[in-house]
This record gives C-alpha cells, sequence and structure tokens, in this order.
C-alpha cells in the first residue's frame, strides 16, 4: 500500500512538472526593462508575447538615482525579440495579479541576452484613476511666471 | 470557617496551576533529557531505521487517503465560495496554497498523531508495565536513548517526507474534482498551480511538519514511560498521548503560522 501512494504521488509530480514547466527553462536569457511604476509585480510573474507566456520576472529592483523600477525578465531560449518591442505591465484579471505583456516590435535586428527593451509603460494606478472620477482635485492655480 | 469556605476557589486553582505546571516542567525535562541522549550517544541507527518504516513507510496509506479526500473537498469548497463573487478561476491557487501551508502538513501530524502517538505511548507502556525499561537499565543500556531518541529523531525526519507526499497527493485531490467534475482544463490546472506556488509555501509546512513530528513522538513517549498501573494505565496514558499530541499540534500550528506571516 505505501508502494501504491508513492507511485501515484510521483507520478502526479512528474505529470505536473512536465506540463506546469517548472520554474525558469535551462537556456534562458535575461533581459531588462525600467517602468515607473512595476505595482504589485513580483519574481515569479509571467512575461507574455501576444497573451502566450515566454518567460518569468526573475528580479524587482529599485535604481537608486532615477526612482525607476528596473525589471529583469528571464526568457525561453527560443524566443527572439525585436530590439524596438515595447513592454507594459497589465493586470490578470480585475482582482489583482499583473504581468508584463511584451509588444514584439518592427527592427531587423533583435534584442540581445543582457539587452534592455526602452520603451515600456508602468502598471496603472486603478484605485487611484477611480479615485480621480469620484473625487476629482482641484485645477492647482495657474503658476505665476515671469 | 467562612473564610475557609472562601478560599476552597482559590486552593482549586493553585493546585491546578500547580500540577500543571508541574507537567510542563516534567515534559521539558523529558524531551531534554532525550535531546542529551542523541548528543551525547550511544546511538542506535537501527532502531532509527525501524522506527521510520513503523513512523514513515506504514503511515503512507493513512495520509494519502486523507490527503485526497481532503484536497477533493477543499477544491469543492473553494469554488462555491470563489463563485459568490466570480471568481472560481483562483480555485487551483488557493487550494495550492491551502494543503502546502495549512493542511498538508496539520493532516499529517494529525492522522499520525492518531496512529504514531498511540502505538508509541503503547508500546512503551507496556514496557513500562512489564517492567522492561527497568531491565534495560538493570543491563546499563539508557532507555531514553534506546527508546525514546530514536522515535523522536525517526518522526522529524519520517513527518517532512509524509507531507511532501500529503502535499502532492492533495493537489492531485483537488485537480481530479476540478477535471473530472468542474470541468477545469487539465493543463490550465497544473500550470495555474506550479506557476503560483512559491518554494517556500513548501517549506514553511515542511519546517511545521518537523516540529509536529517531534510532538507526536516526544507525546507518545513521555505518556508511555510514565505509564502507570498497569493494562489500565497504558490505555490511559494512549488517550492522553493522543489528546495532548493533537492539542499541541495547533496551538504550535498557530505560533508558527504567526512566525512565518509575519513582515
Amino acid at each position: 500500500m505505501g508502494f501504491l501512494v508513492l507511485a501515484v504521488a510521483g507520478a502526479f509530480l512528474i505529470y505536473a512538472l512536465t506540463v506546469g514547466g517548472g520554474g525558469v527553462a535551462p537556456g534562458a536569457y535575461e533581459v531588462t526593462a525600467r517602468f515607473g511604476e512595476v505595482g504589485s509585480l513580483e519574481p515569479g510573474a509571467a512575461v507574455t508575447v501576444a497573451g502566450v507566456k515566454v518567460g518569468t520576472v526573475s528580479k524587482v529592483s529599485l535604481e537608486p538615482d532615477t526612482y525607476l523600477a528596473r525589471v529583469a525578465m528571464a526568457l525561453e531560449p527560443g524566443i527572439r525579440l525585436p530590439a524596438d518591442s515595447t513592454a507594459k505591465i497589465t493586470s490578470d484579471s480585475l482582482l489583482g495579479g499583473v504581468h508584463v505583456a511584451i509588444g514584439a516590435g518592427g527592427a531587423p535586428e533583435d534584442l540581445k541576452a543582457g539587452g534592455e527593451i526602452e520603451n515600456t509603460q508602468g502598471a496603472v494606478d486603478l484605485l487611484g484613476l477611480i479615485g480621480q472620477v469620484v473625487r476629482p482635485q482641484p485645477e492647482p492655480p495657474a503658476a505665476e511666471s515671469q | 470557617m467562612a473564610a475557609a469556605l472562601a478560599l476552597k476557589p482559590v486552593q482549586a486553582v493553585g493546585r491546578l496551576t500547580l500540577s500543571s505546571l508541574r507537567q510542563v516542567g516534567a515534559l521539558t525535562l523529558f524531551g531534554l533529557r532525550s535531546l542529551l541522549a542523541l548528543v551525547i550517544g550511544p546511538w542506535f541507527p537501527g532502531q532509527v531505521l525501524r522506527q521510520l518504516a513503523a513512523i514513515g513507510f506504514y503511515s503512507l496509506p493513512v495520509i494519502g487517503l486523507t490527503a485526497v479526500f481532503t484536497g477533493a473537498a477543499l477544491a469543492l469548497n473553494i469554488y462555491t465560495g470563489g463563485g459568490r463573487f466570480n471568481a472560481e478561476q483562483i480555485m487551483p491557487q488557493i487550494v495550492a496554497l491551502g494543503i502546502t501551508r495549512e493542511l498538508g502538513p496539520v493532516l499529517a501530524a494529525l492522522m499520525l498523531a492518531g496512529r504514531v502517538s498511540a502505538t508509541i505511548a503503547a508500546e512503551i507502556g507496556a514496557m513500562r508495565a512489564t517492567e522492561q525499561i527497568d531491565a534495560l537499565r538493570t543491563l546499563s543500556t539508557d532507555p531514553y536513548g534506546y527508546l525514546v531518541t530514536p522515535r523522536l529523531v525517526a518522526a522529524v525526519i519520517a513527518l517532512p517526507l509524509l507531507t511532501l507526499v500529503a502535499d502532492i497527493i492533495g493537489i492531485a485531490g483537488g485537480w481530479g474534482v476540478a477535471v473530472g467534475f468542474l470541468d477545469f482544463n487539465p493543463t490550465v490546472y497544473i500550470r495555474n498551480t506550479v506557476d503560483f506556488v512559491e518554494p517556500w509555501d513548501v517549506g514553511s509546512g515542511l519546517i511545521k511538519a518537523m516540529v509536529f513530528g517531534f510532538i507526536v513522538a516526544l507525546m507518545g513517549c513521555y505518556h508511555g514511560y510514565r505509564a502507570t498501573g498497569g493494562a489500565r494505565g497504558v490505555g490511559r496514558a494512549t488517550t492522553q498521548a493522543v489528546v495532548t499530541a493533537a492539542i499541541a499540534i495547533f496551538a504550535s500550528d498557530y505560533v508558527l503560522t504567526t512566525l512565518f506571516t509575519a513582515r
């Protein structure tokens, strides 16, 4: 009986790891992107192109002199992205969970390992937007300029 | 006279406090004495292996069955609960989190408390009743090192492994119900689970399991070792071992969860 239980558990684990793709694929290469706001993006979040997962976020850190968030992403080795691709942080659903959506560009040369995606769009502060609509801030008085 | 009567409840409280403190102290000394035997030896690796088989391997069927039904029921409940705010699709993640962080270790420990604490208490209690423990001492074998420590070591090793199996089978149970009855896509379910579960979710559960394993074996040994009054004493020791182990598991589970979730 004990062996049966072990066999079932082992079989399911192997099934899960083959189907689920455990962790970062071997040979993944890393690119970075800088965002003004990453929201709740955390390591492990998906990186997608056209909704298909092509990698994971490996690190989120703050760049001390620019105050931008630097996001490192590990991409599957078979995926080559044009150098002028764009990165955008989008919500999985209305209730939290974000991922990085990459829009493929049109440049002839590819993004290399360690390269940076220049065109980025950070996370949208949904509650902040709602707050602005519900209670608009008064216009600041026009600055007196000489 | 009236004063003496008024003091009666106070005396009862005092007696209760003292006796429970004495229990806690005796249990602590017992545990420390067994750990001391682990440090200074002599060691009995054969005993440890035998106990690993008895505690670990032969508990697999019980733990597997518990886990598969718990995972299945958890999946149904979370599906219903999630449906109240149109979030049925997060069911795989919540099931995985619930199983790995909480239910896997706790249920495995409870089943082990029922199975193993009772067995240990009965074994050692019977040895106490038939004066075999005194005989061991006569043969200059340390009963702590020979009887208690191998069981503690075996349980601390076995329960995390059992918990790992319980985690996998529990998630498999949830997966089975989701795919079989709730029309989830099997691949998407697995992918959501694997992507979502962090190493720490499983790791914190395994740390809990080590503590629970220690509790399970300690309670069994302690109550068996102190059993008095022949066969009836053994029965009482068995009950007490299971009950105190279960309560200690829940209490330490709360404390450990507080530590693990503290920010």
